[in-house]
């Protein structure tokens, strides 16, 4: 791999850093390779937001080869909401620029004295004042800075206001609308003083044996252009999974209490598509164009939402305009803040409000009203500017709720806010939330596609059904496994490729000679990695839980009824992965048999 | 009716069963589309099949066993698949979900229509598999 920049922005000093080769063959590139490479950093005492903190961009080792749909890049570091590991996973064209410009990662420690932007032109570091830019919007920075760098081809990863601010569930942003959302790597970087990061790079981007690679490129391309789910993302986006979410009573409604939404329809990706949508936009090389741009009334060209902000903003506030959805996932990107978690976090106010568990005294006058655009709308205005609540609410929901002593009624596990894809509709999502590294995640598993039928039986993913229980529980950790892969190289995970082919790329990209057992093994490991950071930062087995709406069964729906039993999932699991059922550890046998020794010995002796 | 899976017969009685079925009837209300199933050679198969079901509002207008080639130039939607899926569809070995997400059964159509009717769908195929008492 190409060497890592690491910049202290305390002295200004930069020194390249090279990747020793054992990480890279164990641990590829992405998450994995960057956890691995943070280990020893990432304490129990670490404040996410101090100088000390280690913000690192990542790339993998498909990112910018236009492999299927590998222009992406991951950033990690200590999350700020959940005091665990944090990665967040995001597109664009940045990621492949960087690499052009000869890094494979930024690593990021200490704080300007003042607001800067990084400027990187190839090998050429400059750090520039950016107290101007600061209170500037995402999407405006990212041109600002463009036009004052006078170099309109390069890509600018940007805070907005909300992560100079520091609201726990800050994004950082590029390319305009692409996003990490999760676990406030923009509050992060807006504790360092980092506005903008702009990279221009000019090189050919190094894959090991590009003769090899070329043709696998084109024929997965080729294979994924005529999937049926490409499909599917392509002409309605991913929005397209409402209608069927909604039957089954895996989209929750009215903050995570009512299984059915009866307009489900006004908000699908299918109206979408008939009604506002002008245009797709594609990651970089991405043959599936999951991007929706749209004209509202104002006939601009705006980047429409997706699953997550439509159903946020949404069924979870019992909105069914899906114009005001637009609106307001165009205001969190401006602030630059993460849908899910700020549409989940408004959710939780209305549902205290209405149990009267807060007032208008504790919402500035507020009278939060299920489906009232202009209330959540202020809302959204006042965590981004972190006035009033808004400055409760920017601490996430399990801050929020504590605050009033209601911490049971937050959705959300380990601080950071639950996915809109319910465990009570598809019960694999019970154990990707309850283990998921980061808190409660639906991209380090993707389980509920297992749910609906999307099987990998090379990889021994099979079908269970969508209610079954402790008997899936393997099976969505192998599923966990696979998809470690895809963060570790950075592969999107609604590239829907053969696992041989995923091999085949990885080998020709990394001069490896793995079969796809190696490579789940290096998901494997990747994850118990992960799992052992948050034990060495005091994760217990008593924080694998799911926040109690979850476990209330569905009044309505077509999941009425059902409860996990995420006990009986959870005893199941440890035993599938081969953890201490007592601690919630990975057992040393299990680190050792993965190649961690040394991990072993730190968690063990 | 039932009946052996490929033939006329098996075509002809799943007709039937779609215009009897009150379940069907009621998910299907609002469809509004005809397929066009091509069936790839595999096992007993040793050419492509073609069946052809005209499907409005919870009812099959018309069905047609092996159509000429191109007297269905556009249909709504086309869906293509070996032999041997869809007849583990029809069995019931291979969820059909599972068939239309690993592109085990090919899906050439409107992808909204498809994903906002997925129930009809689901449904449609309940009524194949009953009416199949018995595979070539």
């Amino acid at each position: 791999m190409q060497p890592i920049l690491k910049i202290d922005l305390t002295t200004g000093k930069t020194e390249e850093y090279r990747i020793p080769e054992v990480w890279e063959r164990d641990f590829l590139g992405g998450a994995s390779l960057a956890a691995r490479i943070l280990y020893s950093s990432l304490t129990r005492e670490l404040d996410p937001l101090s100088p000390d903190a280690p913000l690192l961009f990542m790339m993998g080792p498909l990112t910018g080869t236009s492999g299927p749909t590998t222009g992406r890049f991951v950033v990690c570091g200590k999350g700020p909401a959940t005091g665990l590991w944090a990665e967040s996973n995001i597109g664009g064209f940045w990621g492949p620029e960087l690499r052009a410009a000869g890094y494979d990662g930024l690593w990021i420690t200490g704080k300007a004295e003042e607001p800067v932007y990084l400027w990187l032109n190839g090998d050429r570091l400059e750090a520039r004042k950016a107290a101007h830019l600061w209170g500037q919007n995402t999407y405006t920075t990212q041109e600002k800075v463009r036009e004052e760098i006078g170099e309109k081809s390069a890509h600018v990863c940007v805070i907005g206001p909300a992560g100079e601010k520091q609201v726990l569930f800050a994004s950082i942003m590029c390319d305009h609308g692409r996003m990490a959302g999760r676990t406030g790597m923009g509050a992060v970087m807006g504790a360092k003083n980092l506005k903008a990061i702009a990279v221009r790079g000019v090189n050919q981007i190094p894959v090991f044996d590009l003769a090899k690679y070329a043709p696998l490129r084109s024929e997965s391309n080729r294979v994924l252009k005529q999937d049926n789910e490409a499909s599917v993302l392509r002409e309605i986006g991913t929005a397209g999974a409402a209608n069927y979410a909604e039957y089954l009573g895996a989209m929750p409604a009215k903050y995570y209490t009512r299984g059915a939404f009866e307009n489900v329809d006004h908000i699908s990706g299918a109206r979408m598509t008939e009604t506002i949508l002008v245009a797709r936009s594609a990651c970089q090389g991405c043959v599936i164009a999951c991007g929706r741009v749209v004209k509202l009334g104002d006939k601009a060209k705006r980047k429409g939402p997706e699953y997550e902000t439509i159903v946020g903003f949404g069924p979870n506030l019992l909105n069914d305009n899906l114009e005001s959805i637009v609106d307001l996932g165009e205001l969190c990107d401006r602030y630059g803040m993460d849908t899910i978690s700020t549409a989940n976090t408004i959710g939780l106010a209305f549902h205290l409000f209405e149990k009267g568990l807060i007032t208008e005294n504790d919402t500035n006058g507020l009278v939060l009203t299920w489906g009232d655009v202009g209330t959540i709308e202020q809302l959204v205005h006042l965590i981004g500017r972190r006035e009033g609540i808004g400055d409760l609410l920017a601490q996430g929901s399990r801050r929020f709720a504590a605050s009033f002593d209601a911490e049971e009624e937050a959705v959300q596990v380990n601080g950071l806010e639950v996915a809109y894809h319910d465990p009570r509709g598809v019960s694999g999502m019970a154990l990707s939330y309850a283990t998921s590294p980061r808190g409660a995640c639906h991209n380090q598993s993707d389980y509920f596609f297992v749910d609906w039928g999307h099987t990998h039986e090379r990889l021994g993913i099979t079908y269970f059904d969508r209610h079954a229980q402790a008997e899936k529980a393997a099976n969505v950790a192998r599923h966990q496994d696979w998809r470690t892969v895809f963060n570790s190289i950075v592969m999107c995970i609604f590239a829907n490729t053969d696992p041989e082919m995923q091999a085949r790329l990885i080998n020709a990209a990394c001069g490896l000679d793995w079969t796809v057992e190696d490579m789940m093994k290096a998901g494997e490991r990747g994850w118990n990695l992960k799992r052992a950071i948050n034990n060495r930062m005091g994760l217990t087995r008593a924080n694998d839980k799911l926040p109690r709406a979850l476990l209330e069964p569905f009044p309505d729906g077509g999941s009425a009824g059902f409860e996990p039993d995420i006990q009986g999932m959870l005893q199941a699991y440890y035993e599938a992965r081969g953890w201490d059922v007592a601690t919630g550890k990975p057992s040393r046998t299990k680190l050792i048999e993965l190649g961690l020794d040394e991990i072993a010995q730190d968690l063990w002796d | 009716m039932a009946a052996i899976f490929p033939s006329e017969e098996w075509l002809k009685g799943l007709e039937a069963k779609l215009n009897s079925d009150t379940r069907y009837r009621d998910l299907a209300r609002n469809w509004e589309g005809d397929l066009l199933f091509f069936i790839e050679p595999e096992g007993h198969l040793d050419e492509r099949l073609t069946f052809y079901l005209d499907l409005w509002h919870g009812t099959c207008r018309k069905v047609e066993y092996k159509p000429p080639a191109e007297s269905h130039p556009n249909p709504v939607f086309t869906l293509t698949a070996s032999y041997n899926n869809i007849t583990s569809i029809l069995t019931g070995k291979l969820n059909p979900m599972t068939a239309m997400m690993t592109s085990r059964l090919k899906v050439k159509g409107s992808m909204g229509y498809m994903m906002r009717n997925v129930p009809t769908v689901l449904d449609f195929v309940r009524c194949a598999q009953e009416v199949t008492t018995e595979i070539l």
